[in-house]
């Protein structure tokens, strides 16, 4: 697996005797490996030009872009490398069959609670915290999944279950300048607020890369609806990660006091947002819990949570190939 | 649901002795994992090795490794990574040659394993044909099946490119 590249400070990109050359205001200018990268998230201002892209097309890296305030921009998607229309027909067929859908969707919430859940008994156990009428809550609502009728109601339930596994947050976190309240998001309201959506966003786009490197087409998703401008397939996929890596990173960047109210800034128009400094810090423990392994029972081989995440793209490919039920990914601890 | 007939290539028919189920993504057009070291490391072999050939020529849905030819005398090479698949390897040269022959053209073949410095030599027998025309038809049912058969271990697993695939 290829590396992700970070470019956090303002500069230039371009190709140069075939492999890559950035170049930054107040750093020495270097050359970046092209082989081993899969990846570059961009923060900083960029120059870059139609080469350059053209040659990320040829090595099949794919390039994140985040504007001033680190909210996620857009990304350079390089021309499809792995085609079959066999999987793109299937994938089709299995978003317009609405049993079909309604049946992957409602398996990638319960997926989804289930993820909460374990999330939610680590800290009971952990922190003995008062958590059992959100757990009870948790399962019924994960209960409740399989028997919605349609893909919007699933689509309420994960927002109600997810409403109520929120209200963990601030009985788990002591400290007063790190309490959500309740989640709003454009703009984020507070620190807490600032946090999920930042690490959020960084989800997605990791589900992005992954769904890259299968034959999936990120833009049919089967729980968040598709409408062909955007993807929603990393949505689907995100769900399933999002309280293993997303929110146990927080708990443990707030609790051991790695990011503090001074990494957050107040922007005029409202919103609190982390500062280059906060982004920073984020940004590497994001990166470090990634790349994190754990021993896959099945593969007999140690993966990475990066690498968990393209396994579960395989998984939902396996799933509409009829090649084997989608069972998604439940951390064991 | 596809009327298009499979295009049975040499990959297919390596595949074909080593997994059923590899046969059948490969068909789908799913390709397996292109990071995947062994196949990367495969790769850089067939490169890197016989520098001053010409490498990957195309016939009909075939890419051969690299041909070589003396006195009007035609052989086709196929640079394996190591031997440990030979029996297949073997199958998908003896392919090539049959390929060739059906198109009017008689050539030798050769296997080539550099980093083992060794060689074998494949001649297209009546057999070696027999056994090809079963593969191809075998194929063919099996690139036709709705379903693709499921995951078996076998001692190839262990290396495969599909393996997160397959086991994940």
């Amino acid at each position: 697996m290829g590396k992700t590249l970070y470019l956090l400070s303002s500069g230039s990109l371009k190709r140069k005797d075939n492999t890559l050359f950035v170049e930054r205001v107040g750093e020495k200018p270097r050359f970046l490996p092209v082989e081993t990268t899969d990846e570059i998230m961009v923060m900083g201002e960029l120059d870059l030009n139609k080469s350059l892209l053209e040659f990320l097309t040829q090595k099949q890296i794919i390039l994140h872009f985040f504007n001033y305030h680190g909210y996620y921009a857009g990304t350079y998607y390089p021309r499809e490398h792995m085609n079959s229309g066999a999987v793109i027909l299937a994938q089709a067929a299995h978003y317009t069959d609405e049993a079909r859908r309604h049946k992957l969707a409602s398996t990638l919430i319960v997926g989804a609670i289930e993820n909460m859940r374990k999330v939610v008994a680590y800290y009971q156990r952990r922190a003995s915290l008062d958590v059992e009428d959100i757990l009870s809550d948790l399962e019924r609502f994960e209960a409740m999944a399989p028997q919605s009728g349609s893909v919007p109601a699933l689509m309420g339930i994960e927002g109600n279950a997810r409403n109520r596994y929120y209200q963990f947050f601030d009985r788990l976190v002591q400290d007063e300048a790190f309490k959500m309240v309740e989640r709003t998001r454009r703009p984020p309201s507070n620190r807490m607020n600032a946090l999920i959506s930042f690490l959020n966003s960084m989800c997605y786009i990791l589900a992005l890369s992954q769904i890259y490197r299968t034959h999936l087409d990120p833009r049919i998703g089967f729980l968040h609806e598709t409408n062909f401008r955007r993807f929603s397939l990393n949505l689907d996929l995100a769900e399933i990660f999002k309280p293993i890596l997303v929110d146990r990173l927080i708990f443990s960047l707030v609790n051991r006091r790695e990011i503090q109210e001074k990494h957050f800034e107040k922007e005029t128009g409202g919103g609190i947002y982390l500062n280059d400094r906060g982004r920073e810090i984020v940004l590497r423990a994001w990166e470090t819990r990634v790349n994190e392994t754990i021993e896959h029972p099945r593969l007999k081989r140690n993966v990475s949570y990066r690498g968990l995440m393209r396994m579960e793209a395989y998984k939902i490919q396996k799933h509409i190939l009829d090649d084997t039920p989608y069972d998604p990914f439940v951390s064991r601890w | 649901m596809f009327s298009e007939l499979v295009k049975v290539n040499g990959y297919l028919v390596q595949a074909f002795s080593i997994c059923r189920r590899q046969v059948w993504l490969l068909a789908r057009g799913v390709t397996a994992e292109q990071s995947n070291e062994s196949l990367a490391l495969g790769r850089l072999v067939d490169q890197n090795s016989y520098a001053r050939e010409r490498h990957q020529v195309g016939f009909g849905d075939n890419k051969f490794d690299f041909v070589q030819g003396a006195d009007g005398e035609l052989v086709v090479c196929e640079v394996k990574k190591s031997s440990r698949a030979e029996r297949s390897a073997r199958l998908q040269l003896a392919h090539y040659l049959y390929d060739l022959q059906k198109a009017g053209i008689e050539a030798r073949g050769v296997l080539m394993f550099p980093t083992e410095k060794k060689r074998v030599e494949v001649e297209l027998t009546d057999a070696l044909k027999a056994e090809l025309d079963c593969v191809y038809a075998e194929i063919e049912s099996l690139a036709q099946r709705n379903v693709p058969p499921p995951a078996e271990h076998c001692k190839y697993c262990g290396k495969c490119a599909y393996a997160e695939y397959c086991w994940g």
